[in-house]
């Protein structure tokens, strides 16, 4: 019966739906949207968050431009090491070289470490436990150079030849190889460890790590400087979390404004249909019966327009996943389908109440009021 | 007396001024009788008859169903006697538009498990046993007179409460509501007709006569 009187009026009906629409739309693409800056941020950071970075003190009066010939020695290595328990420690060696390769040649940073795996990502070929006899080239400096797997580039005066171009590294990352050259030990055997990287299993134990580092090393001077990512990330999400709070309360206005609608729409049904309700009254039927049928007219109204815009709300959410996380079917994440579920139940709930009070005042009409005309 | 009002008085506030509709109506209806009440315009007939119907309050008498005082009912008691005992057929019909004419018949009691298929019978009773999926749109002003008769009937009430029935109907679509009217009274349900009609007389076993909120 409910369902009949909506269709009874259907471009009424349609337009009120068609609002409800659109604010399903608009809160479960915001926040659909929002979650996915979230995961694009988290993949795009990958595991900065559980790094820490220890490298050496900077010499107050040295100023600018004296800090990359400051080395850690083997004995603050083995500090790191000694307090680091449990996470994977890799030291790096840095030092500028020539790479030349054909014709070009340029001056680049050279990074050595004792595990590459633990750091660094192969796009091409592979990252091998330990590299002897070949290098690692940076995404960036690959491409400038069209350097390719199997390549021979001469480092200084030794040739190497290429085992895996490396996966772009974010920013973020204490060792940045896009522009660099990865290679083995032996050919930075003099050079000193410019920077420890630790790797712990989750950004609070990185933290922790971090002040142990602190304290244990510097307990008498500044020896050590500890660098990490995981506050600065924190405040990053934390602003993240604030963008999508906002996305959903724009998305919550327009919904309302669909809940106005509703009422409107709901308000007029009832005075258009007073003697019909009026005569039903007078009939016998009950006025929690009327109130129900009102309500369960809203409350169609609500789900129907509820259920639809979840629909497109998955496809616009579909969209937004394939274009920022190149993976549309990512929607189908359980943060994602929190929000579809919260904007339906919004919606009924807005409908609800939007239909509360026109049901209320047709059912509590006297018949008589309303059959007088 | 299936339906009666004693000493019934009806005023209604508006501002500064009462206006006294009824003063003093003493009224009955037998199970099986046809009773017109005639009056000119604003003499309080339809207020009687709301008053009978449990659609309004006197503000002073009694008013009996069965024998029994139902004057201080709250809302769901009166709707529940009114299922139980009246039926209501009105001027304008009021029918449901988007329903058909078999629904409409149904309507009083969708909410308490349906007519179970008396809704068809009585439309078969009115003559309209070829309308039952027709909406009132295609209906003529007889026809949907009769359904608001079939409808009026569907709860088996003891009283039909009929405000000016011929009011928008033709002389003969008229009589055939009328006589409509007659045969249900003769199968002892009783009838109270509101109208200025004098055709109604014809047909009514007794007239009476409202004048100034009383019944002369």
């Amino acid at each position: 019966m409910a369902r009949r009187n909506l269709v009874r009026n259907p471009l009424r009906s349609g337009l009120a739906c068609f609002g409800i629409v659109i604010g399903v739309v608009a809160i479960a693409s915001l926040g659909i949207l929002g979650f996915t800056l979230q995961a694009g941020f988290t993949q795009n950071m990958g595991d900065v968050a559980n790094q820490v970075e220890v490298v050496p003190a900077t010499d107050t009066d040295a100023g600018f431009g004296t800090v990359t010939s400051q080395t850690l020695t083997d004995r603050e290595v083995r500090d790191v090491r000694r307090t680091a328990v449990g996470a994977t420690v890799t030291p790096v060696k840095q030092q500028t070289v020539d790479i030349s390769y054909g014709d070009t040649s340029a001056g680049r940073n050279a990074y050595a470490v004792e595990n590459p795996e633990a750091l660094f990502e192969a796009d091409e070929g592979r990252v091998p436990a330990s590299l002897s006899s070949g290098v690692l080239v940076g995404s960036t400096f690959a491409d400038q150079l069209e350097i390719n797997v199997g390549s021979a580039v001469t480092v200084d005066n030794s040739s190497y030849r290429v085992v895996g171009v490396l996966a772009e590294e974010p920013w973020t990352a204490p060792v940045n190889p896009n522009f660099n050259i990865v290679v083995p030990e032996t050919e930075l055997r003099d050079a000193g460890y410019s920077r420890v990287i630790v790797e712990e299993g989750s950004a609070s134990a990185a933290n922790e790590t971090a002040q142990d580092i602190r304290e244990s090393m510097n307990r008498r001077e500044e020896v050590v400087e500890v660098q990490e990512n995981s506050e600065l990330i924190e405040q990053v999400r934390s602003q993240q979390r604030l963008l999508s709070l906002f996305l959903i309360a724009v998305g919550s206005i327009s919904l309302f404004v669909a809940g106005v609608s509703i009422l409107n729409v709901m308000l007029m049904s009832t005075v258009e249909r007073r003697e019909e309700i009026g005569v039903l009254r007078a009939v016998g039927v009950q006025r929690t019966s009327v109130l129900k049928i009102l309500l369960a007219e809203a409350t169609l109204l609500g789900f129907v327009g509820g259920a639809v815009g979840v629909v497109v709300s998955l496809l616009v959410g579909g969209v937004i996943n394939h274009f920022m996380l190149d993976d549309a079917l990512m929607v189908l994440r359980p943060g994602n389908l929190r929000y579809l579920g919260m904007a339906l139940g919004f919606a009924v709930g807005i409908s609800l109440l939007s239909g509360a009070y026109p049901a209320w005042k047709a059912a509590n009409e006297r018949p008589v009021e309303a059959l007088r005309g | 007396m299936i339906a009666r009002l004693e000493n019934v008085v009806k005023r209604y506030d508006s501002g500064d001024e009462t206006l006294t509709v009824l003063e003093g109506v003493d009224f009955g209806v037998e199970r099986g009788e046809f009773v017109t009440v005639m009056g000119p315009s604003g003499c309080g007939k339809t207020t009687m008859l709301n008053i009978l119907g449990l659609l309004d309050e006197p503000s002073e008498g009694t008013v009996r169903l069965d024998g029994d005082d139902v004057t201080g009912l709250d809302d769901r008691e009166r709707t529940e006697a009114r299922k139980r005992f009246v039926g209501f057929v009105f001027q304008y019909f009021y029918l449901i538009p988007s329903l058909t004419a078999q629904e409409n018949v149904e309507a009083p009691t969708v909410f308490s498990g349906g007519s179970g298929g008396r809704a068809g019978e009585l439309l078969e009773k009115v003559g309209l046993g070829d309308r039952k999926e027709h909406k009132p749109a295609e209906l003529s002003g007889g026809q949907k007179q009769r359904v608001a008769i079939a409808r009026a009937l569907v709860n088996s009430p003891d009283v039909i409460l009929a405000d000016e029935p011929t009011g928008n109907l033709d002389k003969e679509t008229g009589d055939e509501t009328l006589q409509l009217i007659r045969d249900l009274c003769d199968e002892g349900v009783g009838v109270v007709a509101v109208t200025h009609d004098e055709r109604i007389k014809d047909y009514s076993d007794r007239d009476v006569e409202l004048d100034d909120g009383v019944v002369l």
